[in-house]
This record gives structure tokens, sequence and C-alpha cells, in this order.
């Protein structure tokens, strides 16, 4: 079951793909949902606090989507703090990369609002077996 | 006395002999290389044109790229405006369908319930719009792509052109250029990394009558 009450932070740098994201969110349920340009934009406001999720790109200028999953990590106030990784970067090794560095879900673009629902929904799962 | 002369001589035409042989041998060679270093001088002239053309048709390029993900963006948004707006409309719209049902009965309110189930429906299709709207995505990350790759190239020709400058420059037309261009070549070396900036590139091109 996802939680929907949360608040969500979106990264990304194109602007489109923010808005995409955002409008499949609220059609599964989020209203709460805050959007960031970049790994560092989006570390500057989730150490604000009050997130409950991070989706994020992984191809970014300042700070890429694997630093910011890293630095998430490394902070103790968000190392538990669920990260989904939406992104083109499909090669094995970047998949692995993610997965050691601590990311809870991976979706390819292109993607469907199906497998994005689906992978929250495993996020969530996890979550809540870990209550 | 004779015999030494004699001698001394022919040992003098027998050495003459060898050493016109050599300057025989000298010359050939060096008219051989004189012909070769003409001929890549005549490769270098007739590559110097294309080579600068080139480099003056490249920035264009990759200006037109860069419009066209500028120009794919755009047309994202104005559909994601739209389909956001059809997305309000429909859920008012389930509002006020629902409120009329409340007050009807029988088929009437089942054709409610129809319409209804139509206006639900159009909401996994809006949300699929919006999805297959990640295309832009995908476009904008390959454009980046081809332009880094194009301002690589284009760097490798401008290195080119202010060889085949300076080669022209060396014949005592203009020293003042040289260490101008030197200049900008090493501007253009430390940007490398970032975006290559177009007035640095022009102003190259200009100063070897390239622009």
């Amino acid at each position: 079951m996802i939680d929907t009450s949360i608040k969500v932070l979106v990264v990304d740098d194109m602007s489109t793909m923010r808005r995409i994201v955002k409008n499949v969110l609220k059609q599964i349920g989020f209203s709460d949902i805050m959007e960031a340009e970049n790994g560092q934009d989006g570390l500057t406001k989730l150490k604000a606090g009050g997130f409950g999720l991070v989706v994020s790109d992984w191809n970014m200028p300042v700070m890429q989507g694997i630093e910011l999953l890293r630095a998430v990590r490394a902070d103790p106030d968000l190392k538990s703090l669920p990260f989904l990784m939406v992104t083109a970067e499909a090669q094995k090794e970047n998949i692995i990369e993610a997965v050691q560095a601590g990311v809870s879900n991976y979706v390819v673009k292109p993607f469907t609002a199906e497998a994005l629902q689906e992978k929250l929904e495993k996020i969530f799962a996890k979550v809540q077996a870990g209550k | 006395m004779l015999v030494d002369r004699g001698f001394d001589d022919s040992t003098e035409q027998s050495m003459t002999g060898e050493e016109a042989e050599k300057d025989s041998t000298i010359y050939a060679e060096l008219a051989e290389l004189t012909k070769y270093v003409e001929m890549m001088t005549k490769t270098i002239r007739d590559m110097e044109t294309p080579v600068a053309s080139t480099s003056d048709q490249l920035p264009q390029a990759t200006k037109h790229l860069s419009d066209l993900a500028k120009l794919t963006e755009e047309g994202t948004h104005k559909v994601l405006t739209i389909t956001e707006e059809m997305e309000r409309q429909r859920e008012k719209m389930i509002k006020e369908v629902s409120a009329l049902k409340v007050q009807l009965s029988g088929d009437q309110a089942m054709a409610l319930d129809a319409l209804l189930e139509q206006l639900k429906a159009d909401e996994q299709r809006l949300t699929n719009i919006h999805v297959a709207l990640s295309f832009q995505d995908l476009v904008a990350q390959r454009v980046a792509k081809l332009v880094t790759i194009l301002n690589e190239v284009q760097h490798k020709l401008l290195k080119l052109v202010v060889v085949f400058g300076l080669q022209q420059k060396m014949m005592g037309k203009d020293k003042h250029g040289e260490g101008r261009a030197y200049e900008m070549l090493k501007q253009l070396e430390a940007s490398k990394t970032t975006a290559l900036e177009q007035n640095l590139v022009d102003d190259i091109l200009s100063e070897f009558g390239c622009a």
C-alpha cells in the first residue's frame, strides 16, 4: 500500500520530465510534490526535512543522481529515505552502481505509469516490512 | 717529379669525380625532397579551404541541434499544459456529473454512470499522454551528446585552421595576430571541459579570415 500522504521530491534537470513525473505521481494519489533541478538543489531541499520519498534522474549537471543517492545514504537523518532512480542510464554497471550505493528501486526511461506505480508499491512494501 | 705530378693529378681527378658523383646524388635527393615539400604544401593549401569552411559551418549545426532540443521542450510543455487543463476539466465534470446523478434515477442515472466510467477511463489516457512525452527527455539527452561531439570535432578542426593560418603568418604577413591566435587556442583548450563559447570561436575564425 502506497502512502500517498508523504512529501515527495522529484529531482531532474529537465523541466518536462519533472512535470511528467509529477503528473504521474498525482495520478497515483500523491499531492505534496516538490521539485529540484539537480542533485545539489535536491540535497539542500532534503536537508530542510519533511520528505518521505525521492524520485531522481541520474544524469544531471552540478550533482548527479548517483552522488545525491550517496549523499543521502551518508546522512544520518536521511539514510533510510526511499530513493527511486528514474533514468535513461540503463547499463548494467549503472544499475549495479546504484544498487551498491543503496538505491531503493530503478525505473528506466521511457517508463509507463504502471511501471512507476509498481516500483513505488515495492518500495513501500519494504518500508512497511521494515517497521 | 713528373711521375709525382702525374700521380697527384690523377688522384685529384679521381677525387673530383667521386665528389661530383656525391654532389649529383645530393642534388637528386634535394630535388626529390623539394618536389615532396611542394606536393605537401599544395595538399595543405587544398585542405585549408574545406577545413576552414567546415569549421565555420559546425557552430551553425550545433545551434540547429540545440534549437531542436529547445523546440521539442517547448512543444512538450505546450502539450502538458493542454493535457493538464483537460485533466482539471475532467475532474470538474466528474464532480458535476456525480452531483447530478444523485438527483436522478432509473435510465437517466445509468446513463450518467456510463458517462462517469468514460471520464474515469480518460484519466488513464491522459496519464499515458504525459508518460509518452518523456521521449523529449531522451531526445534532449541524445542531442546534448551530439552537441558535445560536434564541439570536439570543431575544436580539432580549429586547431588545423590555426596551424594552416600560422604557416601563412610565418611568411611575414601578421606577427600580432599570431600571438592572439595562440592565446585564443589556449582559451579554447581551457574551455574544452565546458561549453564552447561561440564568440571565442567566431573570433578565431575571423582572425584567420575564415569567419
